[in-house]
This record gives C-alpha cells, structure tokens and sequence, in this order.
C-alpha cells in the first residue's frame, strides 16, 4: 500500500506528471498545502486530512468541480478541459463508499445495494440477486440475514458491507473510502480487510484509496 | 416578495422537471416508489377518506334540503353542483394535504438534513427523478382516485339520504341524477383534482427539498410551509378553474357573462 501524504508533498511522480497513469491528482490553488497525486491501480491511503479539506477533497472529486486555481486530474484527465458529456461518463467510473456506508434510511439493504444499478444499468436488474448474493458470500456475509434489514437494524460494518456492495456492482476504476476502518470492531476490521481484495479479484488494475481524517482534527 | 418569488420559480422548475423527465417512471427504483406513493396516498386512506367523505356529503344534503325545504330535482342538482363539482375534489385535496403533503415535506426534510439527498447525487443519482417524478404522479393519481371514491361515497349518500327525508323515491333521484349530471361535471371534476395532486405534490416536495435550516427544527418548518402553501394554491386553482369553466367563483358569488 502507498500513502499519499497531503503533508508530505506527493510521490515521485508529482513533479512530471504522467496524466495517462495518473488515478488521481489535486493541486489545491496557489500557496496551500495538500498536494495529491495517486498513480493508477493499487491501494492507496490519503492520511491526515483535516474534515474542511477532506470535504474539499471529496467535493472536487464526486462533483468534478475543482475550486478556482485548483487543478483537478481524474483516470488520466484533466477535468477543467472536459465538456459535460465527458465529465458524465468519467464520473461513472468513479465510486464512493462514504464512512457510514450512504443507505438511505427507509430501503433496506437489498434495496439499497441495488438503487444505483436500477438507474444506470437497469437490464443488470434480472441476475443482481446472484450477483450480490455471490458478493456478499465472498465478504463472508450471510445475503439471508442482511439484505432485509433497514439500515436502522445494520451495524455499523453492515452498512458499510451493503455500501461497498452496492459500489462493486458499478465496477469503478477508482474507488475512494472514508473512514474504511473506523468504528469498526476487531472481529469487523478484519471483515473489512476483505474489501480489498474482493474489489481487485472483480476489477483488476482498479484503484482502491482509502481517505482517513487527521486523529486530532 | 424575493422569497416568495423564489419559491414560486423553485415549484415552477419542479414541475417542468418532473413533465420532462416523466419517463424515469419505467426505471425500476422509480416505479416502485410511485407504486408506493399511490398506495400510501391512494390505498391506504381510503377508509378513512370515504368515511369522511360520507359524512360531509351527507352532512350538505341534509342541512340543504331542511332549509331550502327542496324537492327531488332541486336535492339532485344540489348534489352535483356542490358536492360532485367543488366539496369531492376539495375534501379529497385537502386530506391527501393533511395526509400525504405532511409526510412527504417531512419526509423529503429529513432526508436533505441526513445528507441521504447528497449520497443520491453520489450515486449519479438526480434526487428529483427518484423523490419528486413517483410522488407528483403518485399524488396526482391518487387523489383524482380518492376524489372518485368521495364523489361516488357522498353523492350516494346524500341520494339515501334525501330518499328518506323528502318526498321522493332513490330511484326517482336515481333517474333525475343520471338526466341532469353531464360528462362534463365528471370531466371537470377529475382534471381538476388532477391539478390539485401535482400542486400539492410539487409545493410538498419542494419544501421538503429546500428546508429553511439544516437543523432538526427545519423539518417541521418544511412542513407547515408545505401545508399552508400547497391549501392556498388548491383554494386559488379551485377559484380559476370554477371562474374559467362555469363563469362563477366563490359559489357563484363572482360571476362572468359567458
């Protein structure tokens, strides 16, 4: 795993940027700190950020809107130079597991995991119960015990399985955790540790970051 | 006046989201939550709705016949004018506003305030074509049910009622119904609770969608603004619509020379 350190700088492909293999980069505007570049696939870990710059973060990314002076590269594009079609389709091929899992209260996990699948590739609809059933079994999960729970009667490492079940339907090529491990656990973090690979197992040369917040922020 | 401005420019881009985007429906997500909206709104009160419905309608009949002392003809014309054209399609606005309108501004609220509307859009998700589309169309489907259900309940039992307190049989009243009420009156009667669903429904998910505040206080906030502003506009497109197609207002109190 590499870290890519807002704090530290960047990693040694920040000063001749390859765009092409570049996963993910941010510059925040001139004169602040939290320069951040993440080459393509592997597992990478975004440490130390405070909530004001994760949000920022994050906002620049899952709205493609990067703030004034900011520079904002995503799977090899510069986002600035990109028309709204454009922007659209690479937005699809970005997915955000949120640190409590993003269901919406009144669907339960079975409706939750599925909801984006419903909108964007509604013919997948007729085989998702064997394919999330298939992943969930492969996270060591019982589908029969969770898939219909509202989100209300889901711990927390439930949430964020349905979640991140949820997420590897779409098969992003990027896909950005809040928060992977917290409030989670022993017996959860170790189901946790299990993302990862199931996510490399579906979607090889994936890029997987986890974005964690700064313990004393 | 800004305020109001934006609100009714906020309901107005609502309502051309919703008639643009009106083929979500077919999406799977959307068509169960608008199968959930018209059982919500349209099944599941229509006990209550028929049984109030019943009361009113039987309620107008019998105070008009004591005081207007009325034969068949005048007891029948009674029914339609009052209770098939304006109280049906009124009283079931106005429930579906108490019922619904309360639950979906509140509902919608709570969900802008979680942060559940932000994990939608992070779904690629537009928030208005899987809350707003289902409920307006929901809404409006339901209460043109609803007002079916209330004009068939009242009417019915005005006629019951008015055959047992004047001198005239239910068949009689029967025939003088089916003589004097036009498709028009049916017509008129079911666009226009049409028109009242989707007022409400847009002015309910608006409110809900734009709470004044991102504390818990905003949510009931949400939905006296929802209450308060989707009664007035039913009471306003009543007033137009009496004004537009009979040439009266205000139970005739306005009139027009047509």
């Amino acid at each position: 795993m590499s870290h890519a350190d807002p704090a530290a700088g960047s990693d040694s492909d920040s000063r001749h940027p390859a765009h092409a293999r570049v996963a993910l980069g941010y510059e925040p505007p001139a004169g602040e700190d939290g320069r951040i570049w993440i080459p393509k696939g592997g597992n990478h870990r975004v440490a130390g950020l405070s909530d004001a710059r994760k949000a920022r973060l994050l906002g620049a990314v899952l709205d493609l809107k990067s703030e004034l002076g900011a520079r904002l590269v995503l799977l090899g594009l510069e986002v600035d130079g990109l028309g709204p079609a454009e922007r659209a389709a690479l937005r699809a091929r970005v997915a955000f597991l949120p640190a409590d899992g993003g269901l919406l209260s009144n669907l339960n996990a079975w409706e939750n995991i599925v909801l984006p699948l419903g909108f964007h590739a509604p013919k997948r609809m007729h085989g998702a119960a064997a394919e999330v059933n298939g992943l969930l079994e492969e996270l060591g999960a019982d589908p029969r015990g969770l898939l219909d729970k509202l989100p209300e009667r889901m711990s927390a490492y439930e949430k964020k399985l349905a979640g991140y079940v949820r997420i590897l339907l779409e098969n992003p090529e990027l896909v950005l955790v809040e928060d992977l491990l917290g409030g989670l656990d022993a017996a959860d973090r170790a189901g946790a540790a299990g993302f990862l690979p199931a996510y490399q197992a579906r979607c090889p040369g994936g890029t997987f970051v986890q974005i964690e917040g700064s313990p004393e922020a | 006046m800004i305020g109001v401005y934006r609100e009714f420019e906020g309901c107005t881009r609502l309502m051309g989201h919703v008639l643009r985007r009106l083929r979500v429906l077919a999406l799977p997500p959307v068509a169960e939550s608008l199968i959930r909206q018209i059982y919500f709104t349209g099944a599941s009160a229509t006990a209550g709705m028929v049984l109030r419905g019943a009361f009113l309608g039987t309620l107008i009949i019998a105070y008009v016949i004591d005081v207007l002392d009325a034969n068949s003809a005048l007891a029948v014309k009674i029914l339609i004018w009052v209770v098939l054209r304006e109280i049906g399609p009124l009283i079931a606005a106005v429930l579906v506003i108490q019922r619904s309108g309360t639950a979906i501004a509140t509902e919608l609220a709570l969900m802008q305030i979680s942060g559940e509307v932000a994990n939608l859009r992070r779904m690629r998700i537009d928030p208005r074509d899987y809350l707003v589309v289902p409920r307006v169309v929901g809404v409006a489907l339901s209460t043109a049910a609803l007002t079916f259900y209330v004009q068939v309940i009242a009417v019915g039992g005005g006629m019951l009622l008015s055959a047992l307190t004047i001198d005239a049989s239910l068949g009689q009243l029967a025939n003088d119904f089916f003589l004097l009420a036009s498709p028009v009156d049916f017509a008129y009667s079911m666009i226009k609770s049409l028109l009242f669903g989707v007022a409400i429904a847009v002015i309910c998910c608006y409110h809900g969608l734009h709470p004044p505040g991102v504390s818990i206080n905003a949510v009931p906030k949400a939905a006296i603004n929802a209450v308060t502003q989707s009664t007035l506009l039913v009471m306003l497109l009543n007033v137009i619509f009496a004004y537009l197609v009979f040439g009266q207002a205000f139970f005739g109190l306005v009139t027009a020379k047509l």
